[in-house]
């Protein structure tokens, strides 16, 4: 498990224990967090699970695939350098205690 | 001594018990019956499918695989081979490239719709679901009218399986391999006269300077096929069974259309179509004290995971306020299925039709004709009947 503090669009924090290899979108949907859609239920094929990792963390991260690249072309919040998909991103102990702010908008 | 039969037509009828079995007392059973583990929890499942480099679906992920086609379909390869596949199609499937289809939708469903008014009882597969299916499908893959009954019945033959032999029988690899053959028309068809839609392209595509593997254009058209008719046909079933005998909630949906969309997740997780699909171990895997073997094939059964009280509390009870999101009713991970978007967007605009012509409606039959399939749960008649 690795505890990642999710920031939902009304800006509340909920911390949740995220099984290691579950993606962080998987942790959101299975907790109740809000704002997180997944259309398409983790194959890179949406967009509506849009997020912005904390900046100062964002490099330590596995770098966006080809794909994943490909789809943040097309998310409905404003795309920033911390801009990732969640449905990309496993949880593993190098994440402990990562925050995530999820996008205000999906779609 | 407790069993799991995924081809007992009990299991068809109402696989639920069973499950609850599974999940409480054999988180990892092997079915002798099946000749495969059974995973029936939300968190295992999720965890398998996210472990495809163990989980692998190279070998097929049908619960009774058709011949000859493991490894040429998106759902029978694995990444990175796969996620090239899928590259190249699922553009033509995201929610924004769909909104085209909405109009046309629409007046299909209105017109599969509009002979059932004034009617006292009528079959809803036969004369709703069925019609509004295939037309769907022919519009959203540009097909050329004419075979539309015959694809819908050979689709729904082809996923269907034995219950005494408990594996394919003839007259279900005929129907996949009419299918094929259909497939292979539109392919040769499209690739003479290119119109730039999603065949087109496809036949026409490579990967990495390779045109793909006929194989894989071919079986990967057969499948789409099969989902656009079967799938969404029997969740469309599913999803009117579950208004019917839900009155509370059905008139709760056509008072407030906007509220369909909620009613249609939970309906995914409630009474999945997609009832179970197969992955096969790549290393030796512990879970629950049992030790499944490399080359063993694992069930992952949806429509338990979907129903287990350690994510979905009472899951027994159909509630359309429930938001049950991370449900698996469209499977998840890299193979989640490809046509979310699309399916959602045909059963709301198909319900929110069918409601304007049959706002009040309740089950006839009390017990179901139930599809004999391993895989795939739904009836094969659904008599409803006004108030």
């Amino acid at each position: 498990m690795t505890t990642i503090t999710y920031i939902e669009p009304s800006g509340r924090e909920v911390a949740i224990d995220v099984p290691d290899g579950w993606s962080l979108m998987q942790g959101a949907t299975a907790n109740g967090v809000d704002g997180i859609v997944a259309e398409c239920g983790g194959s890179c094929a949406c967009a509506t699970c849009h997020c912005y990792v904390d900046p100062a963390r964002a490099g330590e991260l596995p770098a966006p695939s080809a794909a994943e690249l490909d789809m943040l072309a097309n998310v409905a919040a404003e795309r920033r350098p911390e801009s990732r998909l969640a449905c990309q991103l496993k949880a593993a102990p190098a994440l402990a205690g990562l925050r995530v702010r999820v996008a205000d908008t999906q779609e | 001594m407790f069993s799991f039969d995924p081809y007992s037509p009990a299991v068809d009828a109402d696989p639920f018990p069973y499950y609850k079995t599974l999940r409480d007392e054999h988180p990892a059973f092997w079915s002798d019956e099946a000749g495969m583990w059974v995973l029936s929890r939300y968190a295992d499942i999720v965890t398998a499918l996210n472990e495809w480099q163990t989980y692998s679906s190279a070998k097929g992920n049908l619960m009774t695989e058709l011949p000859n086609r493991a490894g040429a379909t998106l759902g029978t390869t694995d990444p990175p081979r796969h996620d090239r596949l899928r590259g190249l199609i699922q553009h033509a499937f995201m929610k924004r490239n769909l909104e085209a289809l909405a109009d046309p939708i629409r007046t299909i469903a209105r017109d599969a719709a509009a002979p059932l008014a004034g009617r006292r009882e009528f079959d809803f597969i036969e004369e709703f679901s069925s019609k509004f299916t295939v037309r769907v499908l022919f519009a959203a893959l540009g097909l050329p009218l004419g075979d539309e009954m015959a694809v819908r019945e050979k689709a729904v033959l082809m996923v269907q399986s034995d219950p005494v032999t408990r594996a394919k029988g003839p007259e279900h690899i005929a129907a996949y391999n009419w299918m094929t053959e259909y497939a292979a028309g539109v392919i040769a068809e499209r690739r003479r006269n290119p119109v730039g839609d999603l065949i087109s392209l496809f036949s026409q595509a490579e990967i990495d300077g390779d045109r793909l593997d006929e194989r894989e254009v071919l079986l990967t058209t057969t499948t789409l096929i099969m989902a656009g008719v079967e799938s969404l046909g029997g969740f469309m079933a599913m999803f009117a069974l579950n208004l019917a005998d839900h009155a509370d909630a059905r008139r709760a949906v056509v008072a407030d259309p906007a509220l369909v969309p909620d009613a249609v997740e939970e309906s995914l997780r409630f009474n999945t179509s997609a009832q179970r699909f197969r992955r096969c171990l790549q290393k030796d895997t512990e879970l629950h004290g049992q030790t499944m073997r490399a080359g063993d094939f694992v069930c992952l059964a949806y429509g338990s995971g979907n129903r287990d009280e350690r994510q979905f509390p009472n899951p027994d009870v159909y509630d359309v306020r429930r938001k049950p999101r991370g449900h698996l009713g469209f499977g998840g991970g890299v193979h989640a299925c490809l046509g979310t978007a699309i399916a959602r967007l045909s059963v709301r605009i198909a319900f929110e039709e069918f409601h304007r012509v049959v706002p009040d409606y309740r089950r006839v039959q009390a017990q179901l004709p139930w599809m004999p399939s391993s895989t795939f749960r739904s009836p094969t008649r659904l008599d409803l009947a006004i108030h």
